[in-house]
């Protein structure tokens, strides 16, 4: 629990035609060798956002070491439901798996249960897209918008106050991004301390994931006005 | 009457310029008792390698299964998709795994392999049921019409065909092998594979 | 030897099996039910070697329910067929293999299709229009080939499983005398008097 709200913050947000997830990455740094998230994979730097299946995504706060762990996990869950029932796992079945394994931890002494909270953004035909959130001792829940991590509480509250019932997937990604503004430690938003990734419908009605990739959100933070800003050249302006 | 010839069958694949090319047959039958005429044999793994599984109709289900289990953990854990060549080889150590009570399948593969440079160069293999390779450099055929399907193949395959040519090449040795087989027709499926797209065409065939 | 029929039409699957129990050839009972309601929109007709027939759709039909009970909502036609495949796969290779075939009918209520698969002991699925099990195969199929519509009503759908069942009466020297038919669309399974 200590890990998780010192963790970088995890923000979702379910719009009626997607779900959108956004990260603050903590371990960031020249040095950091980031050629891997630039080239080839699915996006994401492997921090924060992960892709669970081809329908479910989650963003994770917490022990990193946990966390992969039970991402691996939870990729088997979803793998083995496709080999016995020649189809997508349902949301709420696949963080229910996940939660009888956190659930475990904490029922025995002995072992420390996994120090890690997740979000899932997910579709499935039976309630189409979905988002939950699932804490180390097993419980979940399903929100419409809500946040993980450091400085959830700031973050819970702006997402309160504008959020509405019928906000589409655009709206829903302006909203993420302008929360995680305010929210994040840093002054500018950029792609070396976040992560992002949305959920939508292809043109066949099947679901889609994008995670991000660097420059990616880049261009989505110039196009939504939260760049970073070139000072010297306000200055030069002003 | 062997195991391999129960629900009949049969695929095969040719190597074109800058291309490939993989076609099967759509029977299911219990012996010589037709069941379906809908019944594919022939699975997109990724993007642009496909593979034909003839034999055994209830491993043809089973094996897609496997391998797409063991084909997704790759690709979500390693983040790329695997290519054909590698594919193969999965195929094979999947196959031998079972080797003293195999899965009744030939699996046939074709795929454009993505080649040090960054450019796609045609692929095809085949295996025997326990994922011994062989790794052709002009056509590989499986299933009950296999013997048909070389000796036409053998007469129509020529080298660097376009796309529109190899697939009227490999529809041609399809249809024609398949006639001279009671196990295998009722309608054939065609996939020409390019390194940006795949064309997919069904084909209709004499209907006994 | 068990006879079971099945066909799809316009909205609906309709699945007919015989009602005779017979051990060597002595009938023993002419009312059995060989057709399970494994779900509120999925039927199962099983045939095959007496003992393992009723023991597996028992075994199906539980497991169903649970899956059905744990997460409120029933397995899809679809995803429930591919799951018994994968029963009957398994069981094939044990120390004791089930020798059941199967007809699915079930009705998908997300896509509002009608789905009907094809299952042998061997673990074969296909999904097909119609489809037969038993000595009664040989005549339905061909009759179907030429008589099955699936657009068709359930009246007419009746017409040709009547067809189905007069030539079997007629041609088969061991025919079954009466049978079983129930048919599910969106409102769910029901049984039919032919």
């Amino acid at each position: 629990m200590e890990a998780i709200s010192h963790a970088g913050t995890v923000l979702g947000v379910l719009a009626k035609d997607g779900v959108v997830l956004a990260a603050e990455k903590k371990v960031t740094g020249k040095l950091l060798d980031m050629s891997g998230s630039k080239e080839g994979g699915y996006g994401g730097s492997g921090e924060k956002i992960f892709l669970l299946n081809s329908n479910v995504i989650s963003g994770v706060a917490g022990l990193t070491a946990d966390a992969n762990s039970l991402v691996n996990y939870s990729r088997q869950t979803a793998q083995g439901h496709l080999f016995n029932y020649n189809d997508d796992i349902p949301v709420e079945l696949l963080v229910q798996r996940l939660c009888d394994l956190k659930q475990g931890y904490t029922q025995y002494g002995g072992l420390r249960p996994f120090g890690v909270s997740i979000l899932y953004a997910g579709y499935d035909p039976h309630y189409q897209f979905q988002l939950y959130h699932s804490d180390p001792s097993g419980n979940y829940s399903g929100w419409k918008a809500t946040c993980i991590g450091a400085n959830n509480g700031t973050a819970q509250s702006l997402l309160k106050q504008e959020y509405k019932d019928d906000i589409g997937i655009d709206e829903a990604v302006g909203l993420v991004l302008r929360t995680m503004s305010k929210t994040m430690d840093s002054t500018t938003l950029g792609s070396e301390k976040l992560e992002f990734a949305t959920l939508t419908l292809d043109a066949d009605k099947r679901p889609k994931a994008k995670i991000y990739k660097p420059a990616e959100i880049d261009a989505l933070l110039v196009k939504h006005d939260l760049a970073k800003k070139d000072e010297d050249a306000e200055m030069r302006a002003a | 009457m062997s195991i391999m010839q129960y629900n009949g069958g049969s695929v095969i694949a040719m190597v074109g310029k800058d291309c490939v090319a993989i076609a099967s047959d759509l029977r299911l039958g219990n012996q010589s008792l037709g069941i379906s005429s809908n019944f594919e044999k022939i699975f997109a793994m990724t993007e642009r390698t496909y593979v034909g599984l003839p034999g055994l109709a209830t491993d043809v289900t089973t094996l897609h299964e496997q391998l797409r289990y063991r084909l997704n953990m790759y690709t979500i854990k390693e983040e790329r998709t695997m290519e054909p060549e590698t594919f193969i080889h999965l195929v094979s150590s999947t196959l031998y795994e079972k080797r003293w009570g195999p899965y009744f399948i030939e699996p046939v593969l074709a795929g454009m392999q993505k080649t040090p440079s960054g450019a796609f160069r045609p692929f095809v293999a085949s295996t025997d049921l326990i994922g011994c390779i062989n790794f052709a450099k002009d056509f590989v055929v499986a299933g009950t019409a296999s013997e048909k399907l070389f000796g036409v193949a053998e007469g129509l395959w020529e080298p660097d065909l376009e796309p529109e040519d190899l697939f009227e090449t490999i529809s041609q040795t399809l249809l024609n092998a398949v006639d001279r087989d009671a196990y295998s027709g009722w309608g054939a499926v065609v996939h020409v594979i390019t390194k940006d797209k795949v064309v997919k065409r069904t084909l209709k065939g004499r209907m006994d | 030897m068990d006879i079971s029929f099945a066909l799809t039409g316009k909205g609906y699957v309709l699945v007919a099996a015989d009602t005779t129990a017979a051990r060597s050839i002595i009938k023993m009972k002419s009312d059995e039910d060989k057709i399970k309601v494994l779900s509120p929109h999925l039927l199962m007709a099983f045939s095959g070697e007496p003992g393992d027939t009723v023991n597996f759709a028992e075994y199906v039909e539980r497991n169903l329910r649970l899956y059905h009970i744990r997460h409120t909502y029933p397995l899809r036609p679809a995803s429930a067929a591919s799951w018994i495949r994968r029963s009957l796969a398994e069981s094939l290779r044990s120390r004791s293999p089930y020798s059941v075939n199967l007809l699915l009918g079930g009705y998908d209520t997300a896509t509002h299709t009608p789905e009907l698969y094809w299952v042998d002991y061997l673990g074969t699925m296909t999904s097909v229009p119609f489809g037969a099990h038993g000595y009664g195969s040989y005549f339905a199929l061909s009759l179907l080939d030429r008589y099955h519509d699936p657009e068709a009503g359930l009246e007419e759908g009746l017409a040709a499983l009547r067809r189905c069942i007069d030539e079997v009466s007629k041609r088969l020297v061991v025919s079954p005398g009466k049978y079983k038919v129930k048919v599910v669309d969106k409102d769910g399974v029901r049984e039919i008097e032919l």
